[in-house]
């Protein structure tokens, strides 16, 4: 069986991590092609539907990027991102998935070597989890 | 509603009606006209089964019966129909504690006013099923009187009572007091705001002191209440700590989204799961059947009940009608309850509690309590 390679979805904000992202990739940083980058236009936008559907169809992993507080272009979109994630937290740990499995970091627009440094430890603990129990099962 | 720190109680006499008893306290309220309507569950003409009902003619109010061990359904959602928005008469309302909480997260939510109410909470032994409380109450045509005496009945009552430790009406203005009363010579009335005890001190009861034992009464349903819960999360968690078993538990599931439209806190006119975004379209439903070879439909069973969780269980008030209404009998409030009752703990948050409590999703600027 070939090792396991962690799946993991980061959804980032348009004006922060989106852009570290882009900067870690034109500055020839190198990270692990683990990560699926979806762009949001701002963490406050982030849908607890988007977690757990991102879970049930077998991310192993989600990271959420965004701007570091008091840079929010929508003033406290990441702060009330910030409050969200522990109550989707403690509703996947019911099933489950461990809460290591989700996490959220702030990453500013000229944070390329910060993005690349957060993306590879997530992927190692990720990789150290395991493969998360929704790759295999049908979801109903 | 602020609480007072030494609670004067007041007795109703019941010879063996408590029934009577509430209903002729409450005639009185709107006979004296300090009250232009009570919102109460009451026998309608075809049935024993108590209904929300709105009653302004203090000769109906007889058929007011709100200790009957009933409850068909969560009463907020009625309270709000009649509280939307000020009307400037002076509703009294009588809940269970739980429809209490469910209330106070509803005004939170925006969903309705205060202002005219005055609540009358009644201290809550349970509910019953509705189709076992309609066999008990063929037997027995004065079930109400009869539950408060034998304990017998008191053990009849749905699996979330059971398990609710929060029996006592906190946020309500009066309290009515049943738990350790000798409910068929009086029941207990406890003016619990300023507001309660302007009411109940126009109506010349009379006071006197605490019933001996009542503490103890109130101490022990707590700690069995109590345990029972601790026995029951541990057992529902065993059925649902993966995804799988969860999906066991849910395989009946039939996504008729009773279970929404009973939720007292599930407060959204229009619910995401009947938009678009899940009506898929035929190619997304084929590709989702390709990649595990098989897709179940209606889909999205799993991601329903799960996102109803992310949606509400910061406010879920433990009140298992979620449970009650659901045609295939998934245990819905057992999982509801006890992921709720985590949720709650994350956020540091009880629903209802407190107007003044601010919903978790409601403020971003403190930082979350592990
Ligand atoms: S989820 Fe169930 S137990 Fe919780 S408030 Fe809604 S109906 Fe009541
Ligand atoms: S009431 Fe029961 S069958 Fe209907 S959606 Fe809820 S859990 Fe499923
Ligand atoms: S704009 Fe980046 S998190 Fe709000």
């Amino acid at each position: 069986m070939s090792a396991f390679e962690p799946k993991i979805i980061a959804m980032v904000c348009n004006w922060c991590t989106y852009t570290a992202a882009d900067l870690a990739g034109t500055s020839r940083l190198m990270y692990p092609h683990n990560v699926r980058i979806i762009r949001l236009m701002c963490t406050g936008m982030l849908d607890a539907k988007y977690v757990l559907k991102a879970f049930l169809e077998g991310a192993d992993g989600v990271f959420i990027g965004g701007c570091h507080p008091g840079d929010c272009h929508y003033i406290n979109g990441n702060l009330k991102a910030a409050r969200r994630i522990p109550g989707i937290a403690a509703i996947l740990e019911q099933f489950g998935f461990s809460s290591e499995r989700l996490e959220l970091k702030w990453i500013g627009a000229s944070e390329g070597p910060e993005f690349q440094e957060h993306i590879t430890r997530f992927v190692e603990t990720i990789r150290a989890l395991g493969p998360s129990q929704a790759a295999t099962a049908m979801i109903l | 509603m602020e609480k007072n720190s030494a609670m004067t109680v007041f007795y109703l006499k019941t010879d063996k009606n408590p029934k009577a008893g509430v209903s002729a306290f409450l005639g009185r309220m709107l006979s004296q006209s300090l009250a232009d309507a009570v919102l109460v569950s009451a026998r309608t003409p075809h049935s024993p089964l108590p209904m929300p009902a709105v009653i302004t003619d203090p000769e109906k109010i007889e058929a007011a019966d709100p200790l009957a061990p009933a409850a068909p359904f969560n009463a907020a959602r009625q309270a709000v129909s009649i509280l939307r928005h000020e009307s400037g008469r002076k509703i009294v309302l009588v809940l269970r504690p739980c429809e209490i909480r469910a209330l106070v997260e509803l005004v939170k939510l925006k969903q309705c006013v205060l202002d005219d109410a005055v609540i009358i909470g009644m201290e809550c032994r349970g509910r019953m099923e509705t189709p076992i409380y309609l066999e008990k109450a063929a037997e027995n045509p004065d079930l109400t009187a009869a539950f408060y005496r034998d304990p017998g009945l008191q053990d009849a009552v749905c699996a979330s009572c059971r398990i609710c430790t929060r029996f006592l009406p906190q946020a309500a203005d009066i309290a009515i007091r049943v738990i350790g009363e000798p409910t068929d010579e009086r029941i207990g009335i406890v003016p619990q705001t300023p507001a309660g005890q302007d009411l109940v001190g126009r109506l010349g009861l009379s006071e006197g002191p605490d019933s001996p034992g009542r503490e103890d009464a109130v101490a022990n349903m707590r700690d069995l209440r109590e345990q029972e819960r601790e026995r029951a999360f541990q057992e529902t968690a065993g059925k649902t700590d993966t995804i799988e078993k969860f999906q066991k538990y849910v395989a009946q599931c039939l996504n008729c989204y009773n279970c929404r439209v009973a939720c007292p806190v599930c407060y959204c006119r229009e619910c995401v799961f009947l938009t678009d975004v899940f009506a898929h379209d035929p190619q997304v439903l084929m590709r989702r059947a390709a990649k595990k070879g098989m897709i179940k439909l209606p889909a999205d069973t799993t991601m329903f009940h799960l996102t109803r969780m992310a949606h509400m269980a910061h406010a879920c008030v433990a009140c298992g009608h979620c449970s009650s209404v659901c045609p295939s009998h998934i245990p819905v409030a057992d999982i509801f309850i006890k992921v709720g009752n985590e949720v709650q703990k994350r956020y540091g948050y009880e629903p209802g509690r407190d107007l003044e409590e601010p919903m978790p999703l409601m403020v971003y600027d403190k930082p979350v309590v592990e």
